[in-house]
């Protein structure tokens, strides 16, 4: 299974404080920016690209699924969601 | 992402100087007399703007070369994780000089270009051999391995010559080309009557600029005018509505006052003293240029919401009143184009 790589050249932060109380998924909590193309994210997905550099899916998804009351097919799919928009804009590759 | 408020710009334009050797005729900043900010003040400045979150810092003046210590505060604003640019004139650019600001972290830099005729450029920017030494210095700056791109005012030096900037810029091998809107700050008010484009003009130069950006490859034809979304013309990545000033940038004199951006001269802080996260969240004209208000015939026009009225600094230099229409905008009451 190829393994999820950052972009070296994309530039991300939080916009949320670490000890601000937990956000909706309406929340952005952190951004990424690279060559003139932006994506927010929510909590959610701050935290996948956080820890996703080197890791294949379904390390994400073990290393996910102890937080979600969620069943893992459902998550997979989320995570995977994720995952193509940012392979789209160029933020991740695959190796 | 229209709505989202950052907690700090992503980029900062840094006027760090006013001093230039060039005489340019639309210059904004020839005017400001403030003094700089010292060497030890300005790094100071530079740790709260990387504290603060943003990414990158594109440094201008005055010609910003002409500050002895720029190596040096390119170094350390790059050792603070800061992305690194500049515009510049070129005319200090050699081959060491390249070679210099790579090893100083710069990762780009614009050269100011106002047309593809030397004779032309060399008048318009006061200096005689200053469109030679301008093309020279992209050229050592992509030896050095530095990505480049050239700036170009519109004006009515170059409206008409697209296709010629175009070839230009591919012959100089820069990644990108930039067409800036005129706008009417320092001498560019001054001599507006003689270098601004009617509005119908504008629309005729954005049509031809829009399909040049699509038939040319190679080379990224960057429009950063609001009011190319009367053309339907804004790209699908572009991150806001209307102008990127104070919702994504975020400007810097040289003596360290904070504006909207370059060509709006209202100071909302100074870098100095005040603390960037909060001016960013709280300064109210910059809330007012996040949420703009339609006015004339922006009230009923259907492209407002990508335009929300064009440049902000163009409407407030000539009609007093930021929520105005951009004057350049030569849209129909209802229809936008």
């Amino acid at each position: 299974m190829p393994k999820i790589m950052h972009n070296p050249d994309v530039l991300w932060r939080r916009e949320t404080e670490v000890t601000d109380p937990v956000s909706d998924d309406e929340t952005v909590a952190g951004i990424l920016f690279s060559g003139g193309s932006m994506l927010s994210l929510n909590e959610f997905a701050l935290e996948i690209w956080q820890i996703c550099d080197g890791k294949t899916l379904e390390e994400l998804v073990v290393s996910l699924m102890p937080e979600f009351d969620i069943d893992e097919e459902t998550l997979r799919l989320d995570i995977r969601e994720f995952l193509d928009s940012l392979s789209q804009k160029g933020f991740i590759r695959y190796e | 992402m229209s709505n989202i408020q950052l907690k700090a710009p992503l980029t900062i334009n840094w006027a760090i100087n006013n001093n230039c050797n060039f005489a340019c005729s639309h210059c904004y900043s020839r005017e400001d007399t403030h003094d700089d900010l010292s060497r030890d003040v300005l790094l100071a400045c530079l740790e709260k703007v990387a504290k603060a979150g943003v990414f990158s810092i594109n440094f201008g003046g005055g010609e910003p070369l002409l500050r002895s210590d720029l190596l040096e505060i390119s170094a350390f604003s790059s050792s603070l994780g800061l992305k690194v640019s500049m515009n510049s004139n070129g005319w200090f650019i050699d081959e060491n000089m390249a070679v210099s600001l790579k090893k100083a972290g710069f990762t780009k830099v614009g050269i100011s270009i106002d047309s593809h005729i030397p004779e032309v450029h060399d008048k318009f920017r006061g200096v005689p051999g200053s469109h030679a030494r301008a093309l020279a210095a992209l050229m050592h700056l992509k030896a050095a391995g530095i990505n480049t791109s050239i700036s170009t005012v519109i004006c009515r030096i170059n409206s008409e010559t697209i296709d010629e900037l175009v070839a230009m810029a591919l012959a100089a091998g820069v990644s990108q080309l930039n067409f800036h809107n005129f706008k009417c700050s320092g001498l560019g008010m001054s001599n507006k009557d003689e270098l601004d484009l009617t509005p119908d003009e504008w629309k005729v130069f954005y049509k031809d600029a829009i399909a040049a950006k699509h038939s040319v490859k190679d080379l990224d034809i960057s429009l950063d005018d609001p009011i190319i979304a009367l053309l339907d013309a804004r790209d699908a990545g572009t991150l806001v509505k209307g102008s990127v000033c104070g919702k994504l940038s975020l400007n810097i004199k040289a003596n360290g006052d904070m504006t909207p951006c370059g060509f709006i001269p209202i100071v909302i802080g100074n870098i100095v003293s005040d603390d960037l996260q909060q001016v960013w969240k709280d300064s109210d004209i910059l809330d007012r240029m996040r949420n703009k208000q339609p006015t004339g015939k922006c009230s009923g026009c259907s492209k407002y919401e990508d335009c929300l009225g064009g440049c902000t600094a163009r409407a407030l230099a000539l009609t007093g009143d930021m929520n105005n229409p951009d004057p350049h905008c030569w849209g129909s009451e209802t229809k936008g184009e």
